[in-house]
């Protein structure tokens, strides 16, 4: 009896899990980024630049179907459709970056993106999109904090190892940080990819999953 | 009135007692979750899971991150076929373990029906490989004949997906329907009369065939139930007529109807290295991997359900109308899963966002 009341509560707690699971994800999609923060001569951030690589599998998914000249090779031009499908679905998501301006959340801060393409690399079989979020006012605060992330977790992202973000015609006072996720799991990531080793998205949903760049203009 | 004396009935009391509480815990956090997700975009970072949910994600993320890298090698090296079989085997167990709305709604309806344990496997492993068979049908008419673009793909899985949830409120509502009206009759019958006459008429009318079984060992009594086509009660008999499988296979079509996001993209990559067959048989081993796991929650809500009876059966009256009311509960969130699910309040995959 002890065996089956034992067994009954394992049970029902597993229930309870199985329920609560159905609200949760796990990403389908990782996002190897690095970041530029745009400035103004007169030392506004105008927008941000993102480029974000896809993991093969997703990339071979995303050029399904896709015709080129070459084969297993895409140019700009080839890409260009598929680029367009993927800003206007990202805006849906408000592309996933979100700002702070002095402590502040911005909300609606950004236009439409510009200056959109998919660039591939054939040897890594990789997608990545290039694209510039403008905006909407120019931007002068003491603290700039921008966040990379998807709040559902369908899609993982996590800074390049080498030099993730950069100031392009800052001032020279000004500097930039990243926090970076704590991802107990990300060592194991990288026995097991080695193709995405440079990624740092991070692999399950640890403590935090932020990808947050601080910019400080004293 | 089943005789309650004895240590074995006392437990049986204890047990379902628990039994009873678990499964408002259960709906009381079904309900927390969806709620959970109902914010605004860009709004509040979900909580971060840890302990044992956040260990499965971070187990189901490994396992689906390496099925890339076993493709890819599979492809110079004919062994690493066996590792891409194990590792889909083992992330289709820890993705059933996840996130996906199958393992609820099927633990719900089980919970909302009678069900034998055997009902409940053969429902989990029906609507796993209808998973794993739509996935593959998919991939190989929009990707290899057709040539279609992930878009396309996309589009498709969309509509495919909405077609799904739309069928689980039906289930839903049909389920809810049937057991609340259950309910009423079993507060009518409570209410009109001495509990203890009704109850005994309400036992009887409800589910004649515990009656054999009264004496038997309790866990006999669950493998001498039929396992196909047993009529329980006479509400959804009149609804779905004695064939078991019938009902069942509503069930079925509405879990299982959906493809799940990892296997396309693990299929369309496998298709991409050449490997299309490493793919489907990846797809295949997932789907039994995440069998064996609804499977395994679908053996426990029958078990949970059976509690709930005997404990019923201890009570007169009050205790089929508690009987009732659990059942209505259960039906209501398969329809409260599906509707969440159709508004997208409550997604469990998503196929892109590029």
């Amino acid at each position: 009896m002890p065996y089956r009341f034992v067994l009954l509560i394992a049970g029902l707690a597993s229930l309870v899990i199985a329920a609560a699971g159905a609200a949760e994800a796990h990403p389908h999609v990782w996002v190897t980024m690095t970041e530029e923060l745009l400035y103004a001569p007169d030392g506004t951030v105008t927008g941000v630049r993102h480029a974000w690589t896809f993991d093969d599998m997703y990339s071979a998914f995303a050029i399904q179907g896709l015709e080129s000249k070459t084969p297993g090779v895409f140019t700009h031009e080839e890409l260009k459709p598929l680029a367009q499908v993927n800003v206007e679905s990202l805006k849906e998501y408000a592309y996933f970056t979100y700002a702070k301006l002095d402590g502040k959340r911005q909300k609606d801060a950004f236009l439409d993106p510009v200056d959109y393409f998919l660039d591939y690399d054939a040897k890594q079989a990789v997608l990545t999109l290039h694209f510039t979020l403008p905006f909407k006012a120019p931007v002068k605060a003491k603290a700039l904090e921008l966040e990379v992330y998807d709040p559902e977790f369908f899609i993982a992202f996590g800074f390049a190892e080498r030099d993730p973000v950069r100031l392009v015609s800052a001032p020279a006072a000004c500097q930039a940080s990243v926090e970076k996720p704590r991802d107990d799991n990300f060592p194991a990531t990288l026995r097991l990819n080695k193709v995405f080793a440079s990624s740092e998205a991070n692999i399950g949903m640890g403590a935090s999953f932020a990808n947050r760049i601080w910019v400080k203009c004293p | 009135m089943p005789v309650t004396d004895g240590v074995a009935a006392r437990w049986m009391r204890r047990l379902a007692t628990v039994a009873l509480i678990a499964v408002l815990v259960l709906a009381a956090s079904a309900l927390a979750s969806a709620w959970a997700q109902v914010g605004p975009l860009g709004g509040p970072r979900p909580p971060p899971a840890d302990g044992m949910v956040g260990w499965l994600f971070a187990q189901q993320a490994l396992f689906y991150r390496s099925l890339a890298g076993s493709i890819r090698a599979a492809k110079t090296d004919g062994s690493a076929y066996w590792g891409l079989i194990g590792i889909s085997f083992l992330y289709g167990i820890f993705h059933a373990a996840g996130p996906g709305h199958g393992k609820a709604v099927i633990s719900s309806y089980l919970l909302a029906n009678e069900e034998t344990w055997r009902r409940g496997i053969a429902l989990s492993f029906a609507s796993a490989l209808l998973q794993a068979l739509t996935a593959i049908v998919l991939v190989a008419v929009a990707a290899l004949l057709i040539g279609a673009t992930a878009k396309m793909m996309g589009d498709t899985v969309r509509a495919i997906e909405v077609a799904s949830y739309a069928l689980i409120v039906l289930l839903g509502a049909r389920l809810f329907w049937v057991k609340g009206r259950g309910f009423l009759h079993a507060l009518h019958a409570m209410r009109s009369g001495s509990p203890n006459a009704h109850g005994d008429g309400q036992a009887h009318s409800y589910n004649g065939h515990t009656h054999d079984h009264h004496h038997a060992h309790e866990h006999d009594e669950e493998e001498s139930a039929l396992p196909w086509g047993h009529a329980h009660g006479p509400q959804p008999q009149e609804l779905a007529g004695p064939g078991g499988w019938h009902r069942g296979l509503s069930a079925i079509v509405a879990v299982g109807l959906r493809p799940c996001s990892g296997a396309i993209l693990v299929l369309v990559f496998a298709l991409a290295q050449g490997l299309f067959w490493a793919g489907v048989a990846s797809t295949l081993v997932m789907g039994l991997g995440t069998a064996i796991t609804v499977a395994a929650i679908a053996t426990l809500a029958v078990g949970a359900k059976a509690a709930a009876k005997r404990f019923a059966a201890t009570r007169a009256g009050y205790g089929s109308l508690v009987l009732r009311g659990l059942e209505a509960v259960a039906a209501l969130m398969v329809m409260a899963l599906g509707v969440l699910l159709l508004t997208g309040y409550l997604a469990s995959e998503r196929l892109g966002a590029f």
